[in-house]
C-alpha cells in the first residue's frame, strides 16, 4: 500500500487507491463550504468568489494534462490541484494539513460527482521532445505568439492580458485572460512544461483554446508549442515583484528639477518598491472580486517639489462613453483611477492615522487621479479624510497637487507632483527630509466594476526623502577617530614611567 | 573559569548573553529581535556585568590589570600599537554608519492580545465581558445535532466573510493575508483562540481593528468592525465554528 502510494505521488500513471468513504468525510469538513454538498460549486461563498469554486458535477477540470478533445483528467492532475492549490483563486493547497492518503481519498470521492470513478482518464498530452529554452527559441515563440494575433488577441501585445475582447466562461461568468508577466497568478505554474500542457489542452470551460486542435486555424506543431512556452516563461523576467522586506519608498534628490512625466529618464535611477493591493472588504460597499494585485512606486524630490510615479497593470483602459471600451467592460463602466494617502501630520511615535482614510483625531490627505471619459480629460482631486464617512472635498489646484497619466500595453503610469510645503500647514502634509512618512495607495479598474468604495488598496508603507548626506558621515568618522586617537595618546603619555 | 583572565571573562559573559538573546528571540520565539530593543537590553547587561566584576576593589584591579600592562609595559609596544589602531578603525566605522541616514523602516511593536475591558458597549448595549457566555455553547452537550447545525451555519458565515484574510484552513494565510500588516491571526496556532475566552472573541470580532486599545496599534489593523456586518447570533455561531474546525477549546473561568 505505502509502496503504491509512493509510486502514485512520483507522478506515475498508477493512481494510488483512494477510499471514497473517507474522502467524503474529509470533503464534508474541508471542501463543502465552497464546492457545495452536491459538488456543484454552489457553496455559500460562491457569489463572492471569482473564479467561483469548481462544479465537480460538470466534469470539467481546468488544469489537466489530458489531450485536448478528452474530458477526463489524470488522477495526478486532480491530486496536484488539491495538494498545491490554484494561485490567484480562493482554492488553497492542502498538503500542509492533509496527508497524502487523505488527498488521494478526496481525489477518489470528487471523481464520483461526474461519474469519473467509472471511466479511464483520457490519453496524455503528447509532449514530443522538449525544446530547451534559448534566445532563438524565445524569439521564435515571440513571433508565433503575435502571428495573426494568435495569443495577443486575448493576452495582449506584451502578454499583460490587455485584451481586445470581452471574455466569458462556459457558465457566462466574466473571465479575464491571464496577465502572463505575473507568474504567481498562474493556476498551474509558469514552467515551460506546464505552459506547454495548457497551450496543448487549453483550459476547459474558459476561452483559453487548445492549440493542438487540428481544426483550429491557429494550430501549432509540437515544436512550435515548446517555443511559445519558452517565450511565455521569459515574460516574467522584467516583472517587479513584491519584496516583503522592501517597505520603504526611497525618494532621492533630483538633479536639475523633478521629472513631471512618466517617461522622463530620471525615473531610471529611482529605486522601485512594489506593494500588494488587496480588495476593500472593511467598509460598506465591500469589494470581493479585485482586478489588480500589485502597485509599483518610485519617488524623487528637489528643493521645491516631490514627484511620485505610480504604476500598475490594468487589462483595460476604461473610457466611459467610448464604444470600444464599453464593449470589453463589465456593465456600468467607470474611469480608471489611482490614489495616494498621506497623514497630514507626520507621526513622531508609533501612532498613525487609521489606514482606511484616517480617523477623527488623525486626518489624512488623499490625492486622486481619474483617467477621464470620452468627453472629459483626466482630473486630479484632493480630499481630506477623517474616516470612511467623513471626507472633505478640496480644490487640488489650491495647493498645486498635479498628476498626469499614460496607458501603454496594459500598464497605467501616473506621476503626481506637489510642492514640499504649502501655506495651509494644518490641512496639508509638509514634507520633510530624513523622516519616515506613512503612505498608502488605492486603485480602481473601471471596467471590472470598481468605483467608489469598491476598489483595491494597500496598508500603510513608508516614504522617506533621503537627504543626500554628501561627505558628512565621512567627516564625522574622521573626527571621532581623531578624538579617540588624542585620548589614547594622552593615556599612554601619562602612563609612561617618568 | 578561574584560570581565565578577568577581562576575558567579562567580554565572554557579555558576548554569551548577546548571542543568547538572538537565539532565544530569532529561533526559539521565532520573531527577529528589533535592533533598538537589543541595544537597550545590552546596555543594561554591560552595566550590570561591569558592576558585578568591579564589586570589590581587588576585582576592579584585576580587571584593569591587562589594560594597564598593555599601556605601561614598554615590551608590549608593538601589540599596543596594533590594538590602538584596531580601536581607531572600529570607532571610525561605527561613527560613519551612525552618521549615514538609516533606510530601515521604524520597528513597530504591538500587543497582539491586549487585555479586554471588563465591559464593552456592543450593538448599542452594554455587555459585562466577565460573565458573557456563548448562548449556543450548551447545545454541545445537550443537543449535539442542533450543535452541528449551528457549527455548519458558522462555517458558511466564515467562508463568506473571513476566509479572504484568515484563510479557509484558518491558518491566517488567506488570499489577501500578505498584503496586510499586521498579518491575520492564525487560529490553528495553540497560542491564539485556545488562550482566549469566547467573550473575548465576541468583543474583538464585534469591534474589530478600530476597537483595539492603543498598545495594539488599532490604526494598522485591517480587521473589520463586524457589528456593522453581522448580527450577534452570527458572531456567536462563527465562534463555535472557529473552535470546532481547529479542535481547540475556549478558555473558561473554571480552569
Ligand atoms: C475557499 C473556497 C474553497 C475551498 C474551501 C476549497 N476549494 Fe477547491 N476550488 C475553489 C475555487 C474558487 C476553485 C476554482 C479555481 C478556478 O476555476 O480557477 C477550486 C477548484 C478546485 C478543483 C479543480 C481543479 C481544476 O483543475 O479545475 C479541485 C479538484 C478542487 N478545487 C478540490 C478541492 C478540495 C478537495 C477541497 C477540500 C479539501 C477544496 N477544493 C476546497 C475554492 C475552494
Ligand atoms: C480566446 C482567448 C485566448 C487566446 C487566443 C489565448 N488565451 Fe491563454 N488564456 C485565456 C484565458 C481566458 C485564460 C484564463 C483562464 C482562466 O480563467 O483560468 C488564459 C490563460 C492562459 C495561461 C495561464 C495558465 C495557468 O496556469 O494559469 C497561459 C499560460 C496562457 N493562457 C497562454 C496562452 C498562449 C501561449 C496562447 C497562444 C498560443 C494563448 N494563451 C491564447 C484566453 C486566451
Amino acid at each position: 500500500m505505502t509502496l503504491l502510494l509512493g509510486v502514485g505521488f512520483a507522478g506515475s500513471s498508477v493512481a494510488a487507491p483512494g477510499d471514497t468513504e473517507n474522502g467524503e468525510q474529509i470533503y464534508y469538513k474541508r471542501c463543502l463550504a465552497c464546492h457545495g454538498e452536491d459538488g456543484d460549486g454552489l457553496g455559500p461563498a460562491a457569489e463572492r468568489l471569482n473564479p467561483p469554486p469548481r462544479d465537480f458535477s460538470s466534469g470539467q477540470y481546468k488544469i489537466m494534462s489530458t489531450a485536448f478533445d478528452e474530458m477526463v483528467p489524470q488522477d495526478d492532475d486532480i491530486f496536484r490541484m488539491i495538494a498545491e492549490g490554484m494561485p490567484g483563486t480562493a482554492m488553497p493547497g492542502w498538503s500542509d494539513i492533509l496527508s497524502q492518503q487523505e488527498m488521494w481519498d478526496l481525489v477518489a470521492y470528487i471523481k464520483v460527482f461526474a461519474g469519473y470513478d467509472e471511466e479511464e482518464p483520457g490519453p496524455l498530452v503528447d509532449y514530443g521532445t522538449q525544446v530547451a529554452s534559448s534566445p532563438e527559441s524565445i524569439a521564435r515563440g515571440d513571433e508565433l505568439f503575435h502571428e495573426s494575433d494568435r495569443c495577443s488577441e486575448c493576452h495582449g501585445e506584451s502578454g499583460k492580458g490587455d485584451a481586445i475582447k470581452g471574455l466569458k466562461d462556459d457558465n457566462g461568468e466574466r473571465t479575464w485572460p491571464r496577465n502572463l508577466t505575473k507568474p504567481w497568478t498562474f493556476r498551474g505554474s509558469n514552467s515551460p512544461k506546464d505552459i506547454y500542457a495548457r497551450v496543448s489542452a487549453g483550459i476547459p470551460g474558459t476561452q483559453m483554446p487548445s492549440f493542438a486542435d487540428p481544426d483550429s486555424t491557429k494550430v501549432l506543431t509540437i515544436e512550435d508549442r515548446w517555443h511559445v512556452a519558452n517565450y511565455v516563461e521569459s515574460l516574467a523576467a522584467g516583472t517587479e515583484r513584491v519584496n516583503p522586506d522592501n517597505t520603504v519608498i526611497k525618494a532621492g534628490r533630483a538633479e536639475g528639477g523633478i521629472p513631471t512625466s512618466w517617461d522622463d529618464p530620471a525615473w531610471g535611477s529611482a529605486p522601485a518598491s512594489t506593494f500588494m493591493l488587496v480588495p476593500q472588504i472593511i467598509a460598506k460597499q465591500r469589494h470581493f472580486t479585485p482586478s489588480n494585485d500589485t502597485v509599483t512606486v518610485r519617488a524623487v524630490y528637489d528643493d521645491e517639489q516631490i514627484a511620485i510615479l505610480v504604476e500598475w497593470d490594468d487589462r483595460t483602459r476604461s473610457i466611459p462613453g467610448d464604444e470600444k471600451a464599453e464593449k470589453i467592460s463589465n456593465p456600468d463602466i467607470s474611469e480608471d483611477s489611482v490614489a495616494i494617502q498621506l497623514p497630514i501630520e507626520i507621526p513622531e511615535g508609533m501612532e498613525k492615522p487609521y489606514f482606511g482614510m484616517g480617523d477623527a483625531s488623525h486626518p489624512v490627505n488623499i490625492w486622486q487621479w481619474k483617467s477621464g471619459t470620452a468627453e472629459t480629460s483626466s482630473s486630479v482631486h484632493l480630499m481630506n479624510g477623517q474616516g470612511f464617512e467623513d471626507i472633505e472635498q478640496r480644490e487640488a489646484d489650491s495647493i498645486q497637487v498635479a498628476a498626469t497619466g499614460a496607458y501603454n500595453n496594459g500598464t497605467w503610469r501616473v506621476v503626481f507632483t506637489r510642492p514640499l510645503v504649502t501655506t495651509e500647514t494644518d490641512k496639508d502634509i509638509q514634507f520633510q527630509e530624513g523622516v519616515f512618512i506613512p503612505i498608502a495607495f488605492a486603485a480602481w479598474d473601471g471596467s471590472a466594476s470598481e468605483a467608489g468604495s469598491q476598489h483595491t488598496m494597500t496598508t500603510w508603507y513608508w516614504l522617506s526623502l533621503q537627504s543626500s548626506s554628501g561627505s558628512r558621515p565621512f567627516f564625522i568618522a574622521l573626527l571621532a577617530a581623531l578624538l579617540v586617537a588624542g585620548l589614547l595618546y594622552f593615556w599612554v603619555r601619562s602612563a609612561r614611567p617618568q | 573559569m578561574k584560570s581565565l583572565p578577568k577581562l576575558l571573562q567579562l567580554v565572554l559573559t557579555i558576548a554569551l548573553i548577546y548571542v543568547g538573546f538572538i537565539v532565544v528571540f530569532d529561533y526559539v520565539l521565532g520573531q527577529v529581535i528589533p535592533a533598538s530593543l537589543l541595544n537597550m537590553y545590552m546596555f543594561f547587561v554591560v552595566a550590570g556585568a561591569l558592576a558585578v566584576f568591579t564589586f570589590t576593589e581587588e576585582g576592579a584591579r584585576e580587571l584593569a590589570a591587562p589594560l594597564k600592562a598593555l599601556v605601561e609595559d614598554p615590551g608590549k609596544k608593538s601589540l599596543r600599537n596594533i590594538v590602538f589602531a584596531a580601536v581607531l578603525v572600529a570607532v571610525a566605522v561605527f561613527a560613519y554608519f551612525r552618521a549615514v541616514p538609516s533606510l530601515e523602516a521604524p520597528v513597530e511593536l504591538r500587543t497582539i492580545h491586549p487585555a479586554p475591558p471588563s465591559s464593552a458597549k456592543l450593538y448599542g448595549k452594554r455587555y459585562d465581558l466577565l460573565t458573557l457566555e456563548n448562548p449556543y455553547r450548551h447545545f454541545e452537550k445537550e443537543d449535539p445535532e442542533q450543535f452541528n447545525e449551528l457549527v455548519a451555519e458558522g462555517s458558511a458565515i466564515y467562508i463568506r466573510n473571513c476566509q479572504y484574510c484568515h484563510g479557509d484552513k484558518l491558518d491566517g494565510k488567506g488570499p489577501y493575508a500578505q498584503g496586510l500588516n499586521p498579518v491575520p491571526l492564525n487560529f490553528q496556532d495553540v497560542g491564539t483562540i485556545a488562550q482566549l475566552q469566547e467573550s473575548y472573541l465576541f468583543w474583538r470580532i464585534a469591534t474589530g481593528g478600530p476597537g483595539l486599545p492603543k498598545e495594539a496599534a488599532p490604526w494598522n489593523s485591517s480587521m473589520p468592525i463586524w457589528q456593522n456586518f453581522l448580527s450577534e447570533e452570527e458572531i456567536w455561531k462563527v465562534i463555535l465554528f472557529l473552535y470546532d474546525y481547529t479542535g481547540q477549546r475556549p478558555r473558561s473561568w473554571e480552569e
